[in-house]
């Protein structure tokens, strides 16, 4: 469930197809996660785990699994 | 109402320009949160409230972390996010080149630039996604001609037309607009610090013939803030009455 809403996060703030939100996708490796749509990203994360990154976590969000282990620190668990 | 069901942060709202600006805001329909250091910014929301307005206040040093985060966690809960940010807090420690204290000088680019630079960062992720909003940031006509006597004052408000430009260009994809006002000698308490000469020469150079007051820079920033200004962004706009500097 907590990984749905992570992708549903990518989804609406990027364009991209579900499917295509592994951990593995990283900024700047598609044209839609761009510098505008990583403010967008931000945007939905904090919205939807209601939480606030600090700058230094917006710059480490490099990645989904890298989004999964910041949100974890937020205790947002992941399996 | 121009800014009827606008979303609004207003920083250094306990007096002068900027609680002109968030009685004005509230006036025209925003829904108002406002921060400063001073317990007068809880008076003015509750002056606003009392009068049917719709305000939220937090007190606070916009330089501290801690505030800002909770400032704008405030709007989040409170307002549903924001529309429209206006950086207006401000300081202003005047010195002679020579004089200037290298704390004071720290604590007016802490305050008029980072602080700026940082609440830009937080607030416009608040801002709702697609319908974009307006940033206002309070430059000053020493930031844009320098004035002799306060020199690193001059220096953090040219960082802030820096800023505001920079800002427009990399905002502008998202319809984020960033402007800057530019005031003149407006009667405030921060004017009022100089010495009574300095003030009388300053009057004296205006050539509008008075001395602005803080609605007239707070009329402006209702334009800026509004849908008229939807096409208007990276702009420096004096409020000054052709002040010679």
């Amino acid at each position: 469930m907590t990984n749905e809403r992570l992708v549903k996060c990518f989804v609406e703030a990027l364009g991209v197809a579900p499917d295509s939100v592994t951990d593995g996708l990283a900024y700047n490796s598609i044209k839609q996660w761009d510098s505008v749509g990583h403010m967008a990203l931000v945007a939905a994360m904090e919205t939807e785990f209601n939480i606030m990154l600090d700058t230094d976590e917006i710059i480490a969000l490099r990645s989904v699994g890298a989004a999964k282990q910041i949100l974890r620190k937020h205790t947002v668990a992941f399996p | 109402m121009k800014l009827d069901g606008k979303r609004v942060l207003i920083t250094g709202a306990s007096r002068g320009i900027g609680a002109a600006i968030a009685e004005l805001f509230a006036n025209e329909g925003a829904h108002v949160a406002v921060s400063a250091r001073s317990r007068a910014v809880l008076q003015l929301a509750d002056r606003l409230r009392a009068a049917g307005l719709r305000a939220e206040a937090m007190q606070g040093d916009i330089a501290d972390e801690a505030h800002v985060r909770a400032l704008v966690q405030m709007c989040r809960d409170r307002l549903g996010g924001l529309d429209v940010l206006v950086n207006n807090v401000g300081v202003l420690l005047s010195a002679k080149l020579g004089m200037i204290r290298m704390e004071d000088a720290r604590r007016m680019f802490e305050v008029n630039v980072i602080a700026t630079i940082n609440l830009t960062q937080y607030a416009i992720r608040t801002f709702p996604r697609g319908k974009g909003g307006s940033v206002i940031n309070l430059a000053s006509i020493a930031g844009s001609r320098g004035i002799d006597g306060i020199s690193a004052y001059s220096a953090s408000k040219a960082a802030v037309i820096g800023f505001t430009r920079a800002a427009a260009k990399e905002l502008a994809p998202q319809n984020i607009r960033v402007n800057a006002i530019a005031p003149g000698f407006v009667d405030t308490d921060m004017a009022r610090q100089v010495s009574p000469e300095w003030f009388r020469q300053r009057v004296e150079s205006i050539r509008i013939g008075r001395i602005g007051q803080p609605n007239d820079v707070a009329r402006c920033a209702v334009f800026l803030a509004s849908d008229d200004a939807a096409y208007v962004t990276g702009q420096i706009l004096g409020v000054d009455g052709s002040m010679a500097v």
